[in-house]
């Protein structure tokens, strides 16, 4: 791996590119286990109702802490551009950071975000002081209204959240890499084997935010790693630039002095 | 007065309640975050928000997320 590629995100600087999220996996343990073996310095986290007696023990969040990595709240589940509001300002004050991954979903049923809501979110967010990293559809002219109002992270999904589907439409997800070179470009959900992430990098995405892939494969530490060195092959192929494609077969091996070549036949 | 406290009703003596006396009663301890019908209250203004009659309380706190 090159040694300079460190990824520079909302001015912080990582050496992974991938981030993670922390739901799903069969233990606390596996997922401990798994984010570290995953590399992954960002990880995905959650507000959700607490009932009352509990006091101050939260064994997830203190689990969360030990990790000593970037935490990226989220506001899943919101339907409406004002719970999601709320939601990402309780949990700047939970969570001590302006980070917000800003999710308002418009349908149940692929659970897609609603690009009208997310962009009046986002509006609010921004000049509340946060730095907003919104999950959207790979909608061009979406891309740009969020980076209009001052995003500078967009990830657009690859397939419904936890379907596994991989990229659904490629040619979207390099199109909006194409007209917006300088932002940072994250695939967020529907990514399902470290292939799929591979060719996410390949097409010139940033990052990869992932969870269902890892927490619900049947070894999720095993496949934390494979994504590891997923990212890492996705991000060097990139670099490095591919062969051109050609329509004819062309040998590869020398073809002066093969023997038992009849040349005067 | 009756209160909606995380989506179940309950009722408290009195008419008047700060948040930060409905935390205490209710032992809620660090790392949470409340909302006063629906619109998010800062920590420091717990001891100076007042609740009354009818009001939707939620309070959160950290949980797994993708």
């Amino acid at each position: 791996m090159k040694s300079n590629d460190l990824w520079e995100l909302e001015e912080k600087e990582f050496d992974s590119r991938l981030m993670i999220g922390s739901a799903l996996y069969p233990s606390p343990k596996i997922m401990e286990e798994a984010i570290r073996a995953s590399g992954a310095k960002i990880v995905t986290v959650a507000l959700r109702r607490q009932a009352a007696g509990e006091g101050e023990s939260n064994p997830f969040w203190e689990l969360i802490k030990e990790l000593n990595i970037t935490v990226l709240p989220n506001t899943a589940g919101c339907h409406t551009a004002k719970e999601a509001i709320t939601t990402a300002m309780m949990a700047r004050e939970v969570f001590e950071t302006n980070w917000i991954k800003l999710e308002v979903i418009g349908n149940q049923y692929n659970l897609q975000p609603d690009p009208f809501a997310l962009v009046e979110a986002t509006e609010v967010l921004i000049k509340e002081g946060f730095r907003v990293l919104p999950y959207m559809t790979d909608d061009l002219v979406l891309a740009q209204r969020l980076a209009d109002l001052g995003c500078t992270t967009l990830m657009p999904w690859g397939s419904p959240i936890g379907s596994g589907r991989g990229l659904m439409n490629p040619y979207n997800l390099k199109t909006i890499r194409k007209q917006f070179p300088n932002l940072n470009l994250i695939v967020d959900a529907g990514i399902g084997k470290p292939s799929d992430a591979i060719e996410a990098m390949e097409l010139g995405f940033d990052g990869i935010l992932l969870n269902s892939a890892v927490a619900l494969a049947q070894e999720p530490v095993m496949m934390a790693e494979a994504f590891k060195y997923a990212l890492q092959s996705g991000r060097l192929s990139y670099l490095a630039g591919r062969m051109q494609k050609r329509d004819m077969a062309s040998p590869s091996t020398p073809t002066v002095g093969t023997p038992f070549w009849h040349q005067f036949e | 007065m009756t209160l909606s406290i995380n989506g179940e009703r309950k009722t408290f003596k009195g008419d008047t309640l700060t948040i930060q006396e409905l935390l205490e009663k209710m032992a809620y301890g660090k790392g949470i975050a409340v909302a006063l019908n629906e619109t998010f209250v800062m920590k420091t203004k717990y001891s100076e928000t007042k609740i009354k009659d009818g009001d939707r309380i939620d309070i959160l706190s950290p949980v797994q997320g993708g």
